[in-house]
Order: structure tokens, then C-alpha cells, then sequence
């Protein structure tokens, strides 16, 4: 008699949180571009979690899991720039706008994701633009935005300012299963 | 139906509703995630202390190309502007063949010596998931004398030419800016100048280095004799500092030793500081990717 009632149980609580999307393995790059150096990174590390009840939305990066062409490079954006051993994640924390479950058609919607931006220990209040789909019970989504260096307190002393440009382009992809 | 089924049903149907209450997104990201392992990174700016190594190694498939420069001694005067009309130089390719194992070939002026060194780091400092407390890289070179024989009517032996270094360099990166080396040294000389001359040398270094900013620190090390000490021999002591720009790294530096390889700057120092025998030389080292990773 106990038994069946604890299987309901289980079985209710977790109907309860499929409502949670989530990826371990999505992808961060960025590209900083200027006349006199291109530098790109990449970081298949990204997580990610899509509340569909209300449109809650999260994601972090751990700043060591991004990858340069060059060491040097790596090294230095870990020391120097983003200071990854006090700032060991790059995280984003709050809503898609006007969540809809109509957008469950499997069609692209063009969403804006509102929230804090934490970089560098640096909170900033964004509104970022993505596409989301939901393509066979997975939410695929996709966002490209700019993080402007100042904003987040990332300092590029003067003799390597013409390097690395004032803003850099950032790209998301990721695939969100149910939980 | 009893109580305590009603009990149970009543449960199982509050335990979906609490769920809806969200715990922080942040929070169920990060659930069940095992803390990773962190090697510690650039514990010192540049695989030298100043004269000593530090526990750096080339990364892989990257060229480390180093020039550096001693001059002369500050207490020449005016004269010779303070040292600087003199100057003995090395040159240094150093390998990255992976991550920890360096190869690498040396030319200095001084003796006309050539040189050829292996670095393995064999333990890293980590954080995060499991810590370990120190680093612990090996360093062993050879350097073979280049002057010509002062006494060629005899017979000489070109092993007679060699001397071998080997080092146990224990490292720790105490926080952003502060780092330490313990290196203990032993030197083998094939030839010394008389019998009574002990061919083996052993000190025990200390080094460092603090940052004052993200690009620029004071580096410092000592090396005094444990055993074998030869005759009028100094224990090298300098101290300088790191200036990094992009792919170079500056080191500037005065020191007692002119020397610029191992086996000299431990073994064949001859300057004082209390007298002012003291260098002012610099090291610049510059990195290439030679190979893809």
C-alpha cells in the first residue's frame, strides 16, 4: 500500500521540475578584433538552466575553460585581464521577457534575456538579445552581444590598448535537454 | 483509507508545489558539480628568477628566445660610464615540447660557453578540487667550455671541458604576489684547477619575486655555499625586476655575478656587494608559437 503512494509521489515531484531545461556542454567564444591582432577564444563549458514556467533563465562560464590560439595569451587573459583566480565564473541570472509557451512550435523567436551581467566580479543590469526554438523537446539557444571591457572593470594598460579592442563580440550556442 | 495514506497523498502533492517555489538559478547549475583541479599558472613571469630558474617552463609548441646582458661593474666609475662600456651577453632558445618538458641551447660570451638544458616539472601546485601545497620542477644542463686550451702542448681531454648542473627547483605561489623558490644545486666541475679543488659544488638558493602590479614585480635570490665552496668565491646575490609587455617579458637587474649560466653565477662569482662588484644587466625574453596546440 506504501509503495505505489511513494511511486506517485516521486512521479509528481518529477512532473513538477521538467518544467527545467539545462546544459552543461554549451559554447562561449569571443573575438577581439583590431588592425593589429585578431584574438579569439573558445569554451565548451558553458552552463545553462530555462525555468519554462516562468521564463527564469541562468547561465555561467568558468573563465578557465576558455581556450587561445597562443599560451601567452591564455595565460595573461587569466592573470592579468579577467583575474580568473578571484573571478572564477562569468555568470548571467534573469528572465526571458514575456515568456510564452506558444514559442514551443518549433519555430526561431526572436527574445530579449533581462538580467545581471557578472564579469570580472562586475554586476551590470543587460538586456540581450537572443533566438530561441524548440527543436524536439530541446531549447536551442543562440545570442550574440558585446561586453564592453570599462563596463566590468577590465583594465588594458595603454602599450597593448591598440591590441585588444575596447568591446568584444561575444557568441552563445547552446542546447537545453529537460531535466 | 488510514490517515496516513492521506498523510503520504497530501505529501506527494505539496512536494511538486514547493518545488515551484525556484531555488536560485544560479544555485541548480552549480548542484552536484564536482569543484575542479587548478594547476596554479604563472607563478613567476619568466622561466628565470633573475639568474636562477624558476619553476616556468616554455608552454608547448612555443619558442622562448631570450637575450640577455651583464655589463660592467658599477665601481669601474665614470671612465667606463659606470659598467656600461663593457658587456658580456647570453643567448637562449629554450623549447616547449609539452607543457612540462623544456629543451634548450645557450651561448654566452663569457668562456664562450654552450649549453644544453632539460626542465621537467614534475609536481604542480593545484587549488580547487585537491590542493596540493608546493610545485617541483627539475632542471639539469651541461655547459662546455669554448676557449681554446691555454696549455696545448699537453694532452686535453674534451670532457675536460664540461661542467654538469643539476636543480630541484621547489616552488610556491603563496598568493597573487607572492612567490618563492627553493633551489638546491649541485654543480660538477670535470676540471679543476689544482688536485686539492673539490670538482663538486653544492648551495642551496633562495628566490622570489612580489608584484606591486599586474605587470611589474621585484624579484630577488640568493645562493649560498653548502659544501665545496671554491677559493674566493662569492655567493651570487641579485635583485631586479619584471616589466611585461605583451609577449616580452623585461627583467633589469643588478647583481654580483657576471655570469649568466648556472654553473658560473653559482660557482664563479667573484664580486662583492660591500666593495660594489655589481652588475646592472637586463634579461628580455620574447615568446613565439612555433606549433599549434
Amino acid at each position: 500500500m506504501k509503495t505505489p503512494l511513494f511511486l506517485v509521489c516521486a512521479m509528481l515531484a518529477t512532473a513538477g521540475s521538467a518544467q527545467q531545461f539545462m546544459t552543461r556542454a554549451g559554447s562561449v567564444s569571443f573575438h577581439s578584433s583590431t588592425p593589429v591582432e585578431d584574438i579569439s577564444a573558445a569554451n565548451a563549458q558553458m552552463s545553462a538552466v530555462l525555468n519554462t514556467a516562468d521564463g527564469g533563465f541562468a547561465f555561467q562560464v568558468p573563465i578557465r575553460g576558455f581556450h587561445f590560439e597562443k599560451a601567452l595569451m591564455e595565460e595573461h587573459f587569466n592573470e592579468n585581464y579577467m583575474e580568473s583566480e578571484k573571478f572564477p565564473n562569468a555568470t548571467f541570472k534573469g528572465n526571458v521577457v514575456g515568456w510564452s509557451n506558444a514559442w514551443a512550435d518549433g519555430k526561431p523567436h526572436q527574445v530579449q534575456a533581462k538580467g545581471k551581467l557578472s564579469v570580472h566580479g562586475v554586476e551590470v543590469e543587460r538586456t540581450i538579445p537572443a533566438t530561441i526554438q524548440n527543436k524536439g523537446g530541446k531549447w536551442v539557444i543562440q545570442a550574440r552581444f558585446e561586453i564592453p571591457t570599462k563596463d566590468h572593470k577590465i583594465s588594458i594598460p595603454e602599450v597593448v590598448r591598440e591590441k585588444i579592442a575596447a568591446s568584444i563580440p561575444v557568441t552563445v550556442n547552446c542546447t537545453l535537454d529537460p531535466r | 483509507m488510514t490517515r496516513r495514506a492521506v498523510g503520504v497523498l497530501l505529501f506527494a502533492f505539496l512536494v511538486p508545489a514547493t518545488a515551484r517555489f525556484q531555488p536560485d538559478l544560479l544555485d541548480v547549475l552549480n548542484e552536484g558539480v564536482e569543484v575542479p583541479v587548478v594547476p596554479v599558472s604563472a607563478t613567476f613571469k619568466d622561466t628565470r628568477v633573475v639568474n636562477v630558474q624558476s619553476n616556468e617552463t616554455a608552454a608547448s609548441g612555443v619558442l622562448h628566445f631570450v637575450i640577455a646582458h651583464r655589463f660592467g661593474r658599477l665601481n669601474e666609475g665614470a671612465y667606463a660610464l659606470w659598467g656600461l662600456d663593457n658587456a658580456s651577453m647570453r643567448m637562449a632558445f629554450d623549447y616547449g615540447v609539452t607543457d612540462r618538458l623544456q629543451v634548450g641551447i645557450g651561448r654566452s660570451t663569457l668562456g664562450k660557453t654552450l649549453e644544453a638544458s632539460t626542465k621537467l616539472r614534475v609536481l604542480r601546485q593545484t587549488t580547487g578540487g585537491r590542493t596540493f601545497p608546493i610545485g617541483l620542477t627539475l632542471f639539469s644542463s651541461v655547459f662546455c667550455d669554448g676557449l681554446r686550451w691555454t696549455e696545448p702542448e699537453r694532452t686535453n681531454y674534451f670532457t675536460s671541458r664540461l661542467t654538469f648542473v643539476h636543480q630541484a627547483i621547489f616552488s610556491r605561489k603563496f598568493n597573487d604576489d607572492l612567490s618563492l623558490v627553493l633551489v638546491p644545486s649541485l654543480i660538477h666541475r670535470n676540471l679543476v684547477p689544482t688536485p686539492e679543488v673539490e670538482h663538486d659544488v653544492v648551495t642551496v638558493g633562495l628566490g622570489g619575486r612580489y608584484k606591486l602590479t599586474s605587470r611589474f614585480s621585484l624579484n630577488g635570490e640568493f645562493h649560498p655555499f653548502v659544501t665545496g665552496r671554491p677559493a674566493g668565491a662569492q655567493p651570487s646575490l641579485s635583485l631586479g625586476c619584471d616589466i611585461e609587455t605583451g609577449g616580452h617579458v623585461f627583467q633589469l637587474h643588478l647583481t654580483n655575478s657576471s655570469g649568466m649560466f648556472e654553473s658560473a653565477f653559482l660557482t664563479e662569482t667573484d664580486g662583492s656587494w660591500g666593495n660594489g662588484d655589481i652588475y646592472f644587466g637586463f634579461n628580455l625574453s620574447r615568446v613565439f608559437t612555433v606549433r599549434d596546440r
